[in-house]
């Protein structure tokens, strides 16, 4: 999709946008009773608050599918509820479809269609069909109309033969896809959906996958897109922000993003039986290569573990880490130069891997 | 900021309020034959609740009419009194645990965010709760007081149908400016089952459910007289067993009136509070 960089239309702006919040300490039923109770008090002032938000800014254009990209607990899900109005923002606001989040709620309500939960969110006492002909009432959507829509959004995700059964015999995917119609029921201009793909199997993903890319490019509705999977963010996102600790901390398209790691900055291993230790070891004789990351793979299951060097030239210090793998016994598979991902860029910037960063909520 | 589709944004007509609180009433009431088990146990467990003390009273008075009770009572008739008073309770216990607990269901099951993400006016969803629970205790009650007729002797004629309707209708409208109180607080703080279950014992004790307002001491008579359903006991009672009209009752509709009016307020305004407190805190949805 081709925009003008001077435009100043967007779908979603947010201002500044800040979220924390406090953490109640559990200390148990007697927990009065401690003698450091007094003592923490002080200390915990501080440590109790979560900063979800940290002055976010991010222009979303019209038409567009952007991704925000961020581990859990990174504030993608804050952000979300924050621009749904579930959330009162502590700083800053936002504007959706050109209607502010503090002080037009109803009509930021009325431009959103959301999905963010997943299929826990749907009535599964109830057919698809009553479930949705009810979230339509509650978008003042005339029965007559609902009614319509409601089979028509049923006959594109082609589950009409299905629509009298109740959620509780449904798949999940089948849950999930009941749920995206719901956020389409009242045909808003834009879609915010939170981790849409999360628990699904590859077929269903790739479906989920497809709608949306569908609904971006041929009916024009603008898409935030939240998710952990650098793949979707990938293939999806026209732009993509990287969020971590609350903070938005590169916004790009995703080859542009990528470009921020150097060919020769990086380099991947991919083995078996990698000691813990080995990220020191590297550290130890390579100090010019700036991060190594050593990934866990499921290697039971045939999975293996990669070693990411970043950074510094990472590619002429092959030699060396090689031998010192070998010295140590591991296992060789692959060898990776230059190609890298998004995981790459998030490492890079944060100094974390995805799966690992992030404090909650 | 340039709007992108602010045409087709949907407005608010007399037709979609409508349809918001139809829609709440047929999924509540889908809900309650998805669970059958549970209607039968609201229509009956009553029936059960004050079987007890009919024959509690039959021991300490030594049959079912009391000189003592009727100074008190106003009627010597044991058994209708109580039976009127369990089914009157009845629609304390749906109205508390169905619509005091009715939003932290919907926090449990995750459609909390979206329900109150969409643009409707919020106090539609609360009418149309309020409007599927009355309807279920309406079917219990009547459930209720067919058993009572068949096997206790209540008699019911069409000429005090109507009055007892309409006392019952003020008693619902109270009830439910209570329950939305709870339902508000349980956005905040959560267990509203126990909070239900605080107010089902304020209500059983402080109102005249099994013995006449003057068995309390002093205090609790002043604190019955702040519950509906006290006054809509007399009343009832009064209609049902004393043959008075509803001219002879304008002191206890009043006062039905003056609390319906007070608690419906309350609610809807604690509820608009508690709203824009959890959101603040991001507790809206936690359970």
């Amino acid at each position: 999709m081709v925009y003008s960089e001077e435009s100043d239309v967007y779908s979603i702006q947010t201002i500044d946008l800040s979220k924390r919040f406090t953490k109640k300490k559990h200390r148990g039923i007697f927990g009065f009773l401690r003698k450091d109770r007094k003592k923490e008090k002080p200390k915990s002032k501080n440590s109790d608050i979560v900063v979800a938000l940290d002055h976010v800014n991010v222009k979303v254009r019209p038409g567009e599918l952007f991704g925000l990209l961020g581990p859990n607990g990174a504030g993608k899900t804050t952000l979300v509820k924050c621009l749904s109005t579930i959330l009162i923002p502590d700083k800053g606001t936002a504007v959706v479809n050109g209607f502010d989040i503090r002080k037009q709620t109803s009509m930021v309500r009325a431009s959103l269609g959301m999905v963010v939960g997943g299929e826990r969110t749907l009535y599964w006492k109830l057919t698809a069909r009553d479930n949705l002909m009810y979230f339509a009432s509650l978008y003042k959507m005339p029965r007559k109309q609902a009614k319509r829509r409601v089979e028509e959004l049923l006959e594109v995700m082609q589950l009409s033969d299905r629509g009298d059964e109740r959620l509780e015999d449904y798949s999940t995917g089948m849950r999930q896809k009941i749920a995206i119609i719901r956020a389409l029921l009242h045909d808003p201009p834009i879609l915010l959906l939170d981790e849409p793909t999360l628990g699904l199997d590859p077929t269903f993903s790739r479906q989920i996958r497809n709608q949306i890319r569908e609904l971006a490019e041929k009916q024009g509705k603008t898409v935030l897109l939240t998710t952990h999977y650098m793949e979707e963010a990938d293939q999806l996102c026209d732009r993509i922000a990287v969020i971590n600790n609350g903070k938005v901390i590169a916004v790009d398209t995703s080859d542009n993003l990528k470009a921020l790691v150097k060919e020769t900055e990086l380099v991947e291993i991919a083995c078996y039986n990698a000691p813990s230790d080995i990220r020191a070891h590297i550290k130890i004789h390579c100090p010019d290569i700036e991060m190594v990351k050593l990934i866990h793979g499921d290697e039971a299951k045939g999975t293996p573990s990669r070693i990411k060097l970043i950074g510094g030239n990472a590619e002429e210090h092959i030699s060396t880490v090689m031998d010192m793998l070998r010295q140590k016994n591991v296992r060789l598979c692959s060898l990776n130069i230059g190609v890298p991902t998004l995981e790459d860029v998030f490492i890079k910037l944060t100094g974390a891997k995805l799966t690992e960063s992030g404090h909650g909520g | 900021m340039m709007k992108l589709k602010g045409s087709t944004l949907p407005q608010s007509s007399l037709h979609s309020n409508y349809f918001i609180v139809w829609s709440e009433v047929v999924k509540n009431l889908k809900f309650l034959l998805a669970y059958p088990v549970v209607f039968i146990f609201w229509a009956v467990f009553p029936v059960f609740w004050f079987i007890p003390f009919i024959l509690q009273g039959e021991a300490f008075v030594g049959g079912l009419q009391s000189q003592s009770f009727a100074d008190i009572a106003g009627t010597p008739e044991f058994i209708p009194f109580v039976v009127l008073g369990a089914i009157l309770n009845s629609f304390v216990l749906t109205s508390l645990y169905g619509m005091g607990e009715s939003i932290r269901r919907e926090a449990y099951r995750g459609t909390l965010d979206y329900i109150l993400s969409s643009p409707c006016n919020k106090a539609f969803i609360l009418i149309g709760k309020a409007l599927s629970e009355s309807i279920s205790s309406t079917i219990f009650a009547f459930t209720q007081l067919a058993i009572c007729i068949l096997f206790f002797g209540i008699e019911l004629t069409l000429g005090i149908i109507i009055p007892v309707i309409f006392i019952v209708i003020l008693l619902i409208l109270g009830l439910y400016g209570m329950a939305l109180i709870l339902a508000a607080l349980s956005l905040r703080y959560k267990q509203a089952h126990d909070m239900a279950h605080t107010m089902e014992y304020v209500f059983s004790v402080f109102s005249p459910v099994r013995y006449p307002l003057a068995s309390l001491p002093l205090w609790g008579q002043i604190l019955g007289k702040l519950l509906p359903l006290t006054y809509a006991l007399i009343a009832v009672r009064s209609i049902m067993l004393l043959k008075q009209n509803l001219a002879m009752l304008y002191l206890e509709v009043l006062m039905l009136l003056i609390i319906d009016a007070v608690a419906i307020f309350l609610g809807f305004y604690l509820f608009n509070w508690m709203e824009e407190r959890t959101k603040k805190s991001g507790t809206i949805s936690h359970f």
